[in-house]
């Protein structure tokens, strides 16, 4: 699916579908796991609900504050790995950031690497529950933040 | 209650967007009036909900039919309006409400009635063509994303404002948020009225209560204003990249008001 992807120039029919219906937005009744990508200098965050079953994604959704870039990788991240294996769904991490890396700005980057941290966040939640830690979600903040890098380019 | 305000939230949504995707401007203008007052029944209804001790959310579950013309559209939309009837309370703003959604039913009965009236939407055709000026791609894609990203900021901004406004207590604070909400939504018609005519007209995604339920209004301003900021320098970029008369004089135009909320947000401080 990302082979089609080309963002920002040449919004395809894949791209305007993500952007008029994100696929798994919004809050899921019982995730296993809850986790949040923050970053602090522009107040946004991408919040990631993960239901595992097996070592599967069962079912995942995610909800966020940020630009359309966030928006349009979290629809597509999220559509990649629901039902499949968490292990993929590690791997499908490194694939979708060295795919989007290659074809996006550093800001765009960024917004990219939000989403995956929250998808790691909600991953570790579920490891401190599972080693009987008492967490409602759990935070990642962003090393480095799109203003910064806005204000650098 | 949480239950009536959602389906009220939904209602103003439909009623709105129904708005934005009739090219009529009779009745886009008719049905945007109506659709300002069902959000004044959200704010009222939210009032009352926190008077009695209770809360709301601003959780949705819809989806924004596509309809081809103007019958069908408003048939939803007539189909909608009577499903809330019976979910009023028996209070004066539930009776208010009632006798206004009676005079919207009877709006949309009268132009039901006039097969005329029954012109093609072409709102969600998915042509992205600007019918007011020949756009290259590149102009296109910009238009696009510039409007699906301030579509969505300007509906986050009308609700978290009217939340904080819900629960200030302060008049100046109360005062400012009214001006914020009131600027907003001329915003979200501008940008929702674009996207129609493009063909890609589609519903904001919803908020999460991380967004809405401030706990440092500090923190909210100073963000707001940076991101005003972003807004403006999007505007201006926009407006160059464009390059179109009528639209960048229409970008720096916005680009002035945002100039404005900076200084309205200021006084939050």
């Amino acid at each position: 699916m990302l082979e089609n992807v080309k963002m920002p120039e040449g919004i395809n029919k894949d791209v305007m579908e993500h952007l008029m219906y994100p696929k798994n937005y919004g809050k899921l009744d019982n995730p296993s796991c809850i986790g949040i990508a923050t970053d602090d200098k522009t107040g946004e965050y991408v919040i990631f609900y993960t239901l595992l079953e097996d070592n599967m994604v069962k079912d995942i959704k995610f909800a966020t504050n940020g630009c359309q870039d966030t928006v349009v990788v979290g629809s597509m991240y999220t559509d990649m790995i629901k039902g499949e294996s968490t292990e993929f769904a590690s791997k499908a991490i490194g694939l979708i950031a060295k795919k989007l890396g290659s074809n996006m700005s550093k800001k765009q980057e960024i917004c990219a690497e939000m989403v995956l941290n929250g998808f790691v966040a909600s991953m570790m939640n579920y490891e401190n529950l599972q080693n009987g830690k008492e967490e409602e979600a759990h935070i990642l903040k962003m090393q480095e933040s799109c203003l910064v890098e806005e204000d650098n380019e | 209650m949480n239950k009536i305000y959602q389906q009220k939230h939904e209602l103003w949504l439909h009623i709105l967007f129904t708005s934005f995707a009739i090219n009529d401007q009779t009745i886009k203008s008719k049905l945007y009036d109506f659709s300002q007052i069902a959000f004044r029944h959200m704010k009222w209804l939210g009032t009352d909900i926190l008077e009695n001790g209770d809360d709301y959310n601003y959780d949705r579950n819809m989806d924004l039919e596509k309809h081809s013309n103007v019958f069908e559209s408003l048939n939803t939309l007539k189909s909608k309006i009577e499903d809330m009837q019976n979910l009023y309370p028996d209070t004066t703003f539930g009776e208010r409400a009632k006798t206004d959604d009676s005079y919207i039913l009877e709006y949309i009965s009268q132009v039901l009635e006039d097969e005329s009236n029954n012109k093609e939407i072409t709102a969600f055709n998915m042509k992205r063509e600007w019918p007011e000026a020949e756009l290259d791609s590149t102009q296109t894609d910009a238009l696009t994303l510039f409007l699906f990203e301030e579509t969505y900021k300007e509906y986050e901004l009308i609700l978290v404002y009217a939340y904080m406004q819900a629960r200030t207590k302060n008049h100046l604070h109360f005062n400012v948020f009214q001006d914020l909400i009131d600027e907003s939504h001329f915003h979200l018609k501008s940008f929702g009225e674009m996207l129609a005519k493009l063909g890609i007209l589609a519903l904001p995604r919803e908020l999460h209560e991380m967004t809405y339920v401030v706990k440092d209004l500090e923190k909210f301003v100073k963000d707001g204003i940076a991101e005003e900021e972003a807004a403006k320098e999007m505007c201006k970029q926009l407006s160059q990249d464009i390059n179109e008369p009528k639209l960048s004089s229409f970008f720096d135009f916005i680009n002035y008001q945002e100039s404005y909320h900076i200084e309205l947000m200021k006084k939050l401080l």
